[in-house]
Protein backbone atom coordinates (compact mmCIF):
# COMPACT_ATOMS: atom_id res chain seq x y z
CA UNK A 1 0.00 0.00 0.00
CA UNK A 2 1.10 3.30 -0.89
CA UNK A 3 -0.01 5.09 2.39
CA UNK A 4 0.60 3.95 6.13
CA UNK A 5 -2.38 2.38 8.39
CA UNK A 6 -2.16 2.05 12.19
CA UNK A 7 -4.11 -0.61 13.41
CA UNK A 8 -4.97 -0.79 17.06
CA UNK A 9 -7.71 -2.26 18.99
CA UNK A 10 -10.58 -0.02 20.62
CA UNK A 11 -11.14 -0.40 24.25
CA UNK A 12 -14.64 -2.48 23.31
CA UNK A 13 -12.12 -5.19 21.44
CA UNK A 14 -13.07 -3.35 17.67
CA UNK A 15 -10.70 -3.06 14.90
CA UNK A 16 -9.84 0.76 14.37
CA UNK A 17 -7.45 1.82 11.58
CA UNK A 18 -5.54 5.03 12.22
CA UNK A 19 -4.87 7.38 9.10
CA UNK A 20 -3.16 10.97 8.19
CA UNK A 21 -5.44 12.95 6.50
CA UNK A 22 -3.91 13.10 2.98
CA UNK A 23 -4.12 8.92 2.36
CA UNK A 24 -8.27 8.95 4.08
CA UNK A 25 -9.69 8.66 0.24
CA UNK A 26 -7.37 6.83 -0.85
CA UNK A 27 -7.84 3.84 2.11
CA UNK A 28 -11.64 4.36 2.09
CA UNK A 29 -11.90 3.49 -2.19
CA UNK A 30 -9.57 0.54 -0.98
CA UNK A 31 -11.91 -0.25 1.70
CA UNK A 32 -15.10 -0.27 -0.38
CA UNK A 33 -13.08 -2.65 -2.80
CA UNK A 34 -12.39 -5.06 0.11
CA UNK A 35 -16.58 -5.40 0.70
CA UNK A 36 -17.32 -2.85 3.18
CA UNK A 37 -20.31 -1.47 1.67
CA UNK A 38 -21.89 -0.65 4.41
CA UNK A 39 -21.12 3.25 6.30
CA UNK A 40 -22.64 2.73 9.41
CA UNK A 41 -22.17 6.50 11.23
CA UNK A 42 -19.87 9.39 11.03
CA UNK A 43 -18.66 11.03 14.14
CA UNK A 44 -16.96 14.15 14.11
CA UNK A 45 -15.56 14.92 18.12
CA UNK A 46 -14.16 18.47 18.76
CA UNK A 47 -10.82 18.28 20.72
CA UNK A 48 -10.86 22.40 20.45
CA UNK A 49 -7.38 22.29 18.84
CA UNK A 50 -8.56 19.48 16.38
CA UNK A 51 -11.75 17.64 15.28
CA UNK A 52 -11.67 13.83 14.84
CA UNK A 53 -13.26 11.88 12.65
CA UNK A 54 -15.03 8.30 13.21
CA UNK A 55 -16.28 6.07 10.40
CA UNK A 56 -17.71 2.58 11.44
CA UNK A 57 -18.04 0.91 8.82
CA UNK A 58 -19.54 -3.01 8.29
CA UNK A 59 -18.89 -5.73 5.83
CA UNK A 60 -21.69 -7.74 4.45
CA UNK A 61 -20.25 -10.39 3.58
CA UNK A 62 -19.14 -11.89 7.17
CA UNK A 63 -21.72 -10.67 9.46
CA UNK A 64 -21.69 -7.12 9.53
CA UNK A 65 -18.32 -7.33 11.14
CA UNK A 66 -17.24 -3.33 12.48
CA UNK A 67 -14.25 -1.41 11.56
CA UNK A 68 -13.37 2.03 12.72
CA UNK A 69 -11.41 4.74 10.74
CA UNK A 70 -10.46 7.59 12.61
CA UNK A 71 -8.58 10.70 11.16
CA UNK A 72 -7.86 14.09 12.00
CA UNK A 73 -8.25 17.25 11.00
CA UNK A 74 -6.48 21.16 12.33
CA UNK A 75 -8.51 22.85 9.63
CA UNK A 76 -12.01 21.40 9.81
CA UNK A 77 -12.18 20.16 6.53
CA UNK A 78 -11.51 16.91 4.83
CA UNK A 79 -12.59 14.90 1.70
CA UNK A 80 -16.35 13.60 1.30
CA UNK A 81 -16.90 10.11 1.05
CA UNK A 82 -20.56 10.60 -0.49
CA UNK A 83 -19.55 9.40 -4.15
CA UNK A 84 -18.29 6.16 -2.39
CA UNK A 85 -21.06 5.54 -0.19
CA UNK A 86 -24.80 6.97 -0.75
CA UNK A 87 -25.07 7.37 3.12
CA UNK A 88 -22.47 9.59 3.67
CA UNK A 89 -24.36 12.28 2.13
CA UNK A 90 -26.72 12.68 5.03
CA UNK A 91 -24.05 12.04 7.56
CA UNK A 92 -21.74 14.70 6.19
CA UNK A 93 -24.54 16.80 6.36
CA UNK A 94 -25.59 16.17 9.80
CA UNK A 95 -21.62 16.74 10.94
CA UNK A 96 -21.39 20.05 8.99
CA UNK A 97 -24.22 21.40 10.66
CA UNK A 98 -23.68 20.43 13.97
CA UNK A 99 -19.58 20.49 14.51
CA UNK A 100 -18.89 22.84 11.13
CA UNK A 101 -16.72 20.05 9.41
CA UNK A 102 -16.67 20.62 5.79
CA UNK A 103 -16.87 18.11 3.43
CA UNK A 104 -14.62 18.87 0.31
CA UNK A 105 -16.56 17.25 -2.69
CA UNK A 106 -19.93 16.87 -0.85
CA UNK A 107 -22.65 17.51 -3.92
CA UNK A 108 -24.84 19.16 -1.64
CA UNK A 109 -23.14 20.21 1.81
CA UNK A 110 -25.63 22.14 3.75
CA UNK A 111 -27.52 22.15 6.71
CA UNK A 112 -30.20 19.43 7.40
CA UNK A 113 -31.04 19.66 11.10
CA UNK A 114 -31.08 23.37 11.75
CA UNK A 115 -32.13 25.39 9.54
CA UNK A 116 -29.90 27.59 6.61
CA UNK A 117 -28.71 30.88 8.96
CA UNK A 118 -28.00 29.58 12.02
CA UNK A 119 -25.13 31.06 13.70
CA UNK A 120 -22.19 28.76 14.96
CA UNK A 121 -22.23 25.04 15.55
CA UNK A 122 -24.02 23.57 18.36
CA UNK A 123 -22.14 20.59 19.03
CA UNK A 124 -18.57 22.41 19.11
CA UNK A 125 -17.33 23.08 22.50
CA UNK A 126 -17.39 26.77 22.25
CA UNK A 127 -20.66 27.50 21.19
CA UNK A 128 -22.46 30.03 23.07
CA UNK A 129 -25.27 28.57 25.20
CA UNK A 130 -26.48 31.71 26.46
CA UNK A 131 -27.29 33.24 23.22
CA UNK A 132 -31.16 32.29 21.74
CA UNK A 133 -31.93 32.24 18.03
CA UNK A 134 -35.04 32.47 17.17
CA UNK A 135 -36.70 31.03 13.79
CA UNK A 136 -39.55 32.37 12.30
CA UNK A 137 -41.07 32.36 9.04
CA UNK A 138 -41.69 34.92 6.15
CA UNK A 139 -43.81 35.31 3.33
CA UNK A 140 -42.50 32.64 1.16
CA UNK A 141 -42.00 29.93 4.06
CA UNK A 142 -38.45 29.94 4.13
CA UNK A 143 -37.20 30.02 7.56
CA UNK A 144 -35.79 32.73 8.75
CA UNK A 145 -33.26 33.25 11.80
CA UNK A 146 -32.34 35.96 14.16
CA UNK A 147 -31.23 37.40 17.59
CA UNK A 148 -34.26 39.21 18.20
CA UNK A 149 -37.16 37.67 19.31
CA UNK A 150 -39.44 39.67 17.14
CA UNK A 151 -43.50 38.67 17.37
CA UNK A 152 -44.61 36.03 18.34
CA UNK A 153 -42.25 35.08 21.04
CA UNK B 1 -46.25 18.16 1.60
CA UNK B 2 -46.25 18.65 5.39
CA UNK B 3 -45.27 19.92 7.86
CA UNK B 4 -48.35 18.64 9.54
CA UNK B 5 -50.17 16.69 7.22
CA UNK B 6 -51.64 13.24 8.14
CA UNK B 7 -49.83 10.99 6.54
CA UNK B 8 -46.42 12.38 7.46
CA UNK B 9 -46.17 11.11 11.04
CA UNK B 10 -45.60 13.98 12.80
CA UNK B 11 -43.37 16.59 11.52
CA UNK B 12 -41.97 16.19 8.09
CA UNK B 13 -42.16 18.32 5.10
CA UNK B 14 -41.92 17.00 1.83
CA UNK B 15 -40.28 19.28 -1.64
CA UNK B 16 -42.47 17.57 -4.11
CA UNK B 17 -41.86 18.76 -7.80
CA UNK B 18 -44.94 16.71 -9.30
CA UNK B 19 -45.80 15.76 -13.18
CA UNK B 20 -49.35 15.77 -12.91
CA UNK B 21 -49.42 12.62 -10.37
CA UNK B 22 -46.58 11.66 -10.83
CA UNK B 23 -43.62 12.44 -8.58
CA UNK B 24 -40.55 13.70 -10.54
CA UNK B 25 -38.03 15.12 -7.45
CA UNK B 26 -38.48 14.51 -3.50
CA UNK B 27 -36.63 16.95 -1.16
CA UNK B 28 -37.47 15.80 2.79
CA UNK B 29 -36.77 19.05 5.27
CA UNK B 30 -36.40 17.84 8.25
CA UNK B 31 -35.59 18.91 11.88
CA UNK B 32 -38.74 20.27 12.87
CA UNK B 33 -38.94 18.80 16.10
CA UNK B 34 -34.96 18.78 17.09
CA UNK B 35 -33.46 19.77 20.56
CA UNK B 36 -30.21 18.62 20.37
CA UNK B 37 -30.44 15.47 22.39
CA UNK B 38 -26.73 14.95 21.90
CA UNK B 39 -25.74 18.62 23.74
CA UNK B 40 -27.97 18.53 26.09
CA UNK B 41 -25.84 14.80 27.19
CA UNK B 42 -22.84 16.09 27.12
CA UNK B 43 -23.95 18.87 29.78
CA UNK B 44 -25.46 16.01 32.11
CA UNK B 45 -24.41 13.03 34.05
CA UNK B 46 -23.95 9.65 32.47
CA UNK B 47 -26.91 8.48 34.67
CA UNK B 48 -29.05 11.17 33.28
CA UNK B 49 -29.17 11.07 29.76
CA UNK B 50 -31.55 7.92 29.87
CA UNK B 51 -34.72 10.12 29.59
CA UNK B 52 -33.28 12.06 26.26
CA UNK B 53 -33.21 8.70 24.89
CA UNK B 54 -36.80 8.06 25.88
CA UNK B 55 -37.53 10.88 23.80
CA UNK B 56 -35.94 9.70 21.00
CA UNK B 57 -38.00 6.82 19.83
CA UNK B 58 -40.90 7.38 21.78
CA UNK B 59 -42.89 4.32 20.76
CA UNK B 60 -39.91 2.40 21.68
CA UNK B 61 -38.58 3.37 25.02
CA UNK B 62 -36.73 0.70 26.31
CA UNK B 63 -35.04 0.12 22.90
CA UNK B 64 -33.96 3.46 23.01
CA UNK B 65 -32.67 3.07 27.10
CA UNK B 66 -30.85 -0.72 26.10
CA UNK B 67 -28.96 1.27 23.21
CA UNK B 68 -27.44 3.60 25.39
CA UNK B 69 -26.97 1.33 28.10
CA UNK B 70 -25.05 -0.96 25.93
CA UNK B 71 -22.41 1.49 25.25
CA UNK B 72 -22.53 3.61 28.59
CA UNK B 73 -21.93 0.63 30.45
CA UNK B 74 -19.01 -0.71 28.40
CA UNK B 75 -17.35 2.62 28.59
CA UNK B 76 -18.17 3.21 32.25
CA UNK B 77 -17.06 -0.92 33.02
CA UNK B 78 -20.59 -1.94 35.12
CA UNK B 79 -21.52 -5.46 33.95
CA UNK B 80 -25.15 -5.68 34.73
CA UNK B 81 -26.27 -8.86 37.08
CA UNK B 82 -27.91 -11.93 35.04
CA UNK B 83 -31.34 -11.30 36.42
CA UNK B 84 -30.93 -7.44 34.38
CA UNK B 85 -30.27 -9.02 31.19
CA UNK B 86 -33.20 -11.21 30.97
CA UNK B 87 -35.46 -8.30 32.47
CA UNK B 88 -34.06 -6.18 29.43
CA UNK B 89 -34.88 -8.45 26.66
CA UNK B 90 -38.15 -9.16 28.22
CA UNK B 91 -38.84 -5.92 27.80
CA UNK B 92 -37.65 -4.56 25.11
CA UNK B 93 -39.22 -7.53 23.01
CA UNK B 94 -42.64 -6.45 24.54
CA UNK B 95 -41.57 -2.68 23.23
CA UNK B 96 -40.68 -4.13 20.04
CA UNK B 97 -44.25 -5.44 19.43
CA UNK B 98 -45.67 -2.38 20.35
CA UNK B 99 -43.62 -0.55 18.01
CA UNK B 100 -44.61 -2.55 15.38
CA UNK B 101 -48.25 -2.42 16.48
CA UNK B 102 -48.17 1.54 16.25
CA UNK B 103 -46.33 1.22 12.70
CA UNK B 104 -48.92 -1.24 11.46
CA UNK B 105 -51.95 1.14 12.54
CA UNK B 106 -50.73 4.17 11.16
CA UNK B 107 -50.13 1.85 7.94
CA UNK B 108 -53.58 0.95 7.28
CA UNK B 109 -54.10 4.43 8.09
CA UNK B 110 -51.88 5.75 5.23
CA UNK B 111 -53.64 3.86 2.66
CA UNK B 112 -56.91 4.81 3.88
CA UNK B 113 -58.06 1.57 6.07
CA UNK B 114 -59.11 2.71 9.00
CA UNK B 115 -60.22 -0.80 10.79
CA UNK B 116 -57.15 -2.21 11.59
CA UNK B 117 -56.05 0.95 13.52
CA UNK B 118 -58.09 0.06 16.50
CA UNK B 119 -57.14 -3.78 16.35
CA UNK B 120 -53.28 -2.95 16.47
CA UNK B 121 -53.99 -0.20 18.84
CA UNK B 122 -56.36 -2.45 21.47
CA UNK B 123 -53.38 -4.97 21.73
CA UNK B 124 -50.96 -1.83 22.00
CA UNK B 125 -53.02 -0.24 25.21
CA UNK B 126 -52.48 -4.07 26.78
CA UNK B 127 -48.91 -3.78 26.41
CA UNK B 128 -48.88 -0.14 27.40
CA UNK B 129 -50.91 -1.58 30.49
CA UNK B 130 -48.11 -3.83 31.46
CA UNK B 131 -45.80 -1.42 31.18
CA UNK B 132 -47.55 1.00 33.72
CA UNK B 133 -47.51 -1.84 36.12
CA UNK B 134 -43.85 -2.38 35.83
CA UNK B 135 -42.87 0.76 35.59
CA UNK B 136 -44.99 3.47 36.21
CA UNK B 137 -45.40 5.08 33.13
CA UNK B 138 -46.90 4.52 29.50
CA UNK B 139 -44.43 5.56 27.08
CA UNK B 140 -41.31 7.27 27.83
CA UNK B 141 -40.83 4.56 30.76
CA UNK B 142 -37.40 5.96 32.25
CA UNK B 143 -37.17 2.26 33.62
CA UNK B 144 -33.84 1.01 33.35
CA UNK B 145 -30.91 2.66 35.01
CA UNK B 146 -26.86 1.89 34.75
CA UNK B 147 -26.23 -1.38 35.81
CA UNK B 148 -29.70 -2.56 36.98
CA UNK B 149 -33.80 -1.58 36.17
CA UNK B 150 -35.53 0.51 38.74
CA UNK B 151 -38.10 -2.11 40.28
CA UNK B 152 -37.95 -5.80 39.73
CA UNK B 153 -40.05 -7.90 38.06
CA UNK B 154 -42.39 -10.36 40.56
CA UNK B 155 -44.42 -13.62 40.01
CA UNK B 156 -47.51 -11.47 39.65
CA UNK B 157 -45.96 -9.61 36.41
CA UNK B 158 -44.59 -12.41 34.74
CA UNK B 159 -47.96 -14.32 34.84
CA UNK B 160 -49.81 -11.03 33.55
CA UNK B 161 -47.52 -10.98 30.78
CA UNK B 162 -48.03 -14.73 29.56
CA UNK B 163 -51.66 -14.24 30.18
CA UNK B 164 -50.81 -11.36 27.44
CA UNK B 165 -48.96 -14.03 25.53
CA UNK B 166 -51.55 -16.60 25.61
CA UNK B 167 -54.05 -14.51 23.57
CA UNK B 168 -52.02 -12.27 21.60
CA UNK B 169 -50.89 -14.22 18.62
CA UNK B 170 -54.78 -15.01 17.86
CA UNK B 171 -55.39 -10.98 18.01
CA UNK B 172 -52.84 -10.24 15.83
CA UNK B 173 -53.15 -12.65 13.01
CA UNK B 174 -56.76 -11.57 12.73
CA UNK B 175 -55.82 -7.95 12.15
CA UNK B 176 -52.79 -9.39 10.16
CA UNK B 177 -55.29 -10.95 8.02
CA UNK B 178 -57.24 -7.82 7.48
CA UNK B 179 -53.95 -6.77 5.59
CA UNK B 180 -52.85 -9.96 3.47
CA UNK B 181 -56.15 -10.97 2.26
CA UNK B 182 -57.25 -7.67 1.09
CA UNK B 183 -56.99 -6.65 -2.75
CA UNK B 184 -57.26 -3.38 -2.02
CA UNK B 185 -54.10 -3.73 -0.19
CA UNK B 186 -51.91 -5.94 -2.13
CA UNK B 187 -52.29 -3.88 -5.22
CA UNK B 188 -51.49 -0.64 -3.34
CA UNK B 189 -48.50 -2.55 -1.76
CA UNK B 190 -47.26 -5.11 -4.25
CA UNK B 191 -44.47 -4.07 -7.01
CA UNK B 192 -44.42 -0.61 -5.12
CA UNK B 193 -40.72 0.95 -3.83
CA UNK B 194 -38.67 -1.60 -5.05
CA UNK B 195 -35.36 -1.23 -3.11
CA UNK B 196 -32.41 -3.52 -4.16
CA UNK B 197 -30.01 -4.93 -1.76
CA UNK B 198 -27.01 -3.63 -3.02
CA UNK B 199 -28.78 0.35 -2.79
CA UNK B 200 -30.25 -0.29 0.50
CA UNK B 201 -26.86 -1.23 1.79
CA UNK B 202 -25.30 1.92 0.22
CA UNK B 203 -28.02 4.06 1.61
CA UNK B 204 -26.92 2.75 5.32
CA UNK B 205 -30.57 1.20 5.43
CA UNK B 206 -31.15 -1.65 8.12
CA UNK B 207 -33.75 -3.14 10.19
CA UNK B 208 -37.00 -4.80 8.09
CA UNK B 209 -36.32 -2.56 5.68
CA UNK B 210 -33.16 -4.17 4.43
CA UNK B 211 -34.59 -7.73 5.89
CA UNK B 212 -37.50 -6.50 3.24
CA UNK B 213 -34.91 -6.59 0.43
CA UNK B 214 -33.05 -10.15 1.08
CA UNK B 215 -30.23 -9.20 3.24
CA UNK B 216 -30.29 -10.94 7.07
CA UNK B 217 -28.66 -8.13 9.03
CA UNK B 218 -30.41 -8.09 12.84
CA UNK B 219 -27.72 -7.41 15.36
CA UNK B 220 -29.11 -9.45 17.84
CA UNK B 221 -27.75 -12.49 15.58
CA UNK B 222 -24.90 -10.61 13.93
CA UNK B 223 -23.27 -9.49 17.23
CA UNK B 224 -25.61 -10.36 20.15
CA UNK B 225 -25.64 -8.14 22.64
CA UNK B 226 -27.59 -8.89 26.43
CA UNK B 227 -28.49 -12.72 26.31
CA UNK B 228 -29.88 -12.96 22.78
CA UNK B 229 -27.13 -15.76 22.05
CA UNK B 230 -28.97 -18.21 24.39
CA UNK B 231 -32.62 -17.64 22.57
CA UNK B 232 -33.77 -19.38 20.02
CA UNK B 233 -35.52 -17.61 17.38
CA UNK B 234 -34.97 -16.79 13.49
CA UNK B 235 -34.39 -13.12 11.30
CA UNK B 236 -36.76 -13.37 8.56
CA UNK B 237 -36.14 -11.88 5.12
CA UNK B 238 -38.16 -11.45 2.15
CA UNK B 239 -36.71 -11.40 -1.45
CA UNK B 240 -39.58 -9.12 -2.62
CA UNK B 241 -37.95 -6.14 -2.03
CA UNK B 242 -41.74 -4.14 -1.56
CA UNK B 243 -43.80 -2.26 0.34
CA UNK B 244 -45.41 -5.95 0.83
CA UNK B 245 -42.42 -7.65 1.34
CA UNK B 246 -41.43 -5.04 4.44
CA UNK B 247 -45.25 -5.38 5.50
CA UNK B 248 -44.81 -8.98 6.13
CA UNK B 249 -41.54 -9.40 7.59
CA UNK B 250 -42.89 -6.60 10.40
CA UNK B 251 -45.64 -9.15 11.03
CA UNK B 252 -43.18 -12.03 10.81
CA UNK B 253 -40.40 -10.58 13.03
CA UNK B 254 -43.98 -10.04 15.91
CA UNK B 255 -44.33 -13.76 16.02
CA UNK B 256 -40.25 -14.09 16.44
CA UNK B 257 -41.01 -11.89 19.52
CA UNK B 258 -43.47 -13.92 20.98
CA UNK B 259 -41.35 -16.51 20.09
CA UNK B 260 -38.55 -14.86 22.15
CA UNK B 261 -41.01 -13.39 25.18
CA UNK B 262 -42.14 -17.24 25.61
CA UNK B 263 -38.29 -18.39 26.13
CA UNK B 264 -36.80 -15.69 27.76
CA UNK B 265 -40.07 -15.58 30.61
CA UNK B 266 -39.43 -18.94 31.59
CA UNK B 267 -35.54 -18.21 32.07
CA UNK B 268 -35.28 -14.94 33.94
CA UNK B 269 -32.90 -16.36 37.00
CA UNK B 270 -33.09 -14.84 40.23
CA UNK B 271 -30.73 -12.79 41.62
CA UNK B 272 -30.07 -8.46 42.28
CA UNK B 273 -31.71 -6.16 40.09
CA UNK B 274 -28.97 -3.95 39.98
CA UNK B 275 -25.27 -3.87 40.09
CA UNK B 276 -24.46 -2.60 43.50
CA UNK B 277 -21.37 -0.15 42.23
CA UNK B 278 -23.90 1.55 40.45
CA UNK B 279 -26.59 1.63 43.24
CA UNK B 280 -28.31 5.24 43.26
CA UNK B 281 -26.03 7.16 45.62
CA UNK B 282 -22.63 6.11 43.70
CA UNK B 283 -24.35 6.67 40.37
CA UNK B 284 -23.38 10.27 39.65
CA UNK B 285 -19.76 9.93 40.32
CA UNK B 286 -19.07 7.07 37.96
CA UNK B 287 -16.61 7.95 35.05
CA UNK B 288 -15.57 7.28 32.11
CA UNK B 289 -12.72 7.18 29.36
CA UNK B 290 -11.71 6.44 25.64
CA UNK B 291 -14.72 5.57 23.51
CA UNK B 292 -17.09 3.17 22.07
CA UNK B 293 -19.80 1.96 19.98
CA UNK B 294 -22.82 -0.16 21.02
CA UNK B 295 -24.92 -0.90 18.04
CA UNK B 296 -28.54 -2.72 18.87
CA UNK B 297 -31.61 -3.38 17.34
CA UNK B 298 -34.36 -1.44 17.81
CA UNK B 299 -37.77 -1.79 16.15
CA UNK B 300 -36.37 0.48 13.28
CA UNK B 301 -33.19 -0.87 12.42
CA UNK B 302 -29.50 -0.52 14.02
CA UNK B 303 -29.16 1.92 16.67
CA UNK B 304 -25.59 2.63 17.32
CA UNK B 305 -24.42 4.84 20.30
CA UNK B 306 -20.61 6.20 19.86
CA UNK B 307 -19.71 7.58 23.72
CA UNK B 308 -16.56 9.65 24.19
CA UNK B 309 -15.12 9.90 27.73
CA UNK B 310 -12.55 12.08 29.28
CA UNK B 311 -12.12 10.92 32.72
CA UNK B 312 -15.14 13.28 34.19
CA UNK B 313 -18.45 12.82 35.20
CA UNK B 314 -20.07 13.68 32.14
CA UNK B 315 -19.57 12.38 28.37
CA UNK B 316 -17.21 14.26 26.23
CA UNK B 317 -19.19 13.45 23.33
CA UNK B 318 -22.24 11.52 22.23
CA UNK B 319 -23.65 10.56 18.64
CA UNK B 320 -26.34 8.67 18.04
CA UNK B 321 -26.87 6.54 14.78
CA UNK B 322 -30.70 7.04 14.10
CA UNK B 323 -31.81 4.09 11.88
CA UNK B 324 -35.33 5.92 10.76
CA UNK B 325 -33.11 9.21 9.74
CA UNK B 326 -30.89 6.57 7.52
CA UNK B 327 -34.10 5.05 6.33
CA UNK B 328 -35.91 8.36 5.43
CA UNK B 329 -32.62 8.89 3.15
CA UNK B 330 -33.85 6.47 1.36
CA UNK B 331 -37.47 8.28 0.45
CA UNK B 332 -36.01 10.40 -2.58
CA UNK B 333 -34.70 7.56 -4.40
CA UNK B 334 -37.70 5.17 -3.88
CA UNK B 335 -40.16 8.08 -5.26
CA UNK B 336 -38.47 8.93 -8.38
CA UNK B 337 -41.52 8.65 -10.94
CA UNK B 338 -44.23 6.81 -8.47
CA UNK B 339 -48.00 8.21 -7.68
CA UNK B 340 -48.34 10.49 -5.18
CA UNK B 341 -50.13 7.81 -3.30
CA UNK B 342 -48.01 5.49 -3.57
CA UNK B 343 -45.07 7.74 -2.15
CA UNK B 344 -47.38 7.75 0.82
CA UNK B 345 -47.03 4.12 1.03
CA UNK B 346 -43.31 4.18 0.61
CA UNK B 347 -43.10 6.58 3.31
CA UNK B 348 -45.37 4.20 5.64
CA UNK B 349 -43.28 1.29 4.87
CA UNK B 350 -40.44 2.92 6.65
CA UNK B 351 -41.77 3.13 10.19
CA UNK B 352 -40.67 7.02 11.06
CA UNK B 353 -40.84 8.43 14.06
CA UNK B 354 -39.50 12.18 14.36
CA UNK B 355 -38.58 12.13 17.55
CA UNK B 356 -35.81 9.54 16.40
CA UNK B 357 -34.81 11.56 13.01
CA UNK B 358 -34.40 15.13 14.21
CA UNK B 359 -33.21 14.36 17.76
Amino acid sequence: MPYEVKEEKGKDGRKVFLIQKENFLELMTDLRKQGYDHLSLITAVDFRDRIELVYHLQKSESNFELLTVRTVTYDSTIDSVSSIWESANWDEREQYDMMGVVFKGHPNLKRILLPEGWVGYPLRKDYDLSKNQYVNMDDEGNDRVSFDPGDGW
Amino acid sequence: MGPQHPSTHGVLRLKLLLDGETVKNVEPVIGYLHRNAEKICELDYYCDSLIYFDRMDYVAAMNMEIGYLEAAEKLLAIEPPERVKWIRVVMAELNRLASHLVWAGAFGLDLGMLTPFFYFFEEREKILNLFTEICGSRQETNYMSIGGVYQDFNDKIIFKIKQFLKQFPKKMEEAYSLFIKNDIFISRTKGIGILEPEVALSYGVTGPMLRASGVPYDVRKDAPYLVYDKLNFDVPISRGKDVLARCIVRFEEMRQSVKILNQALDKIPDGPYFNPKAKKSLMIRLRGEGDVYARTESPKGEFGVHLVGDGTVKPYRLHVRSPAFKNLSILPYLSRDVLIADMVAISGSIDLVFGEVDR
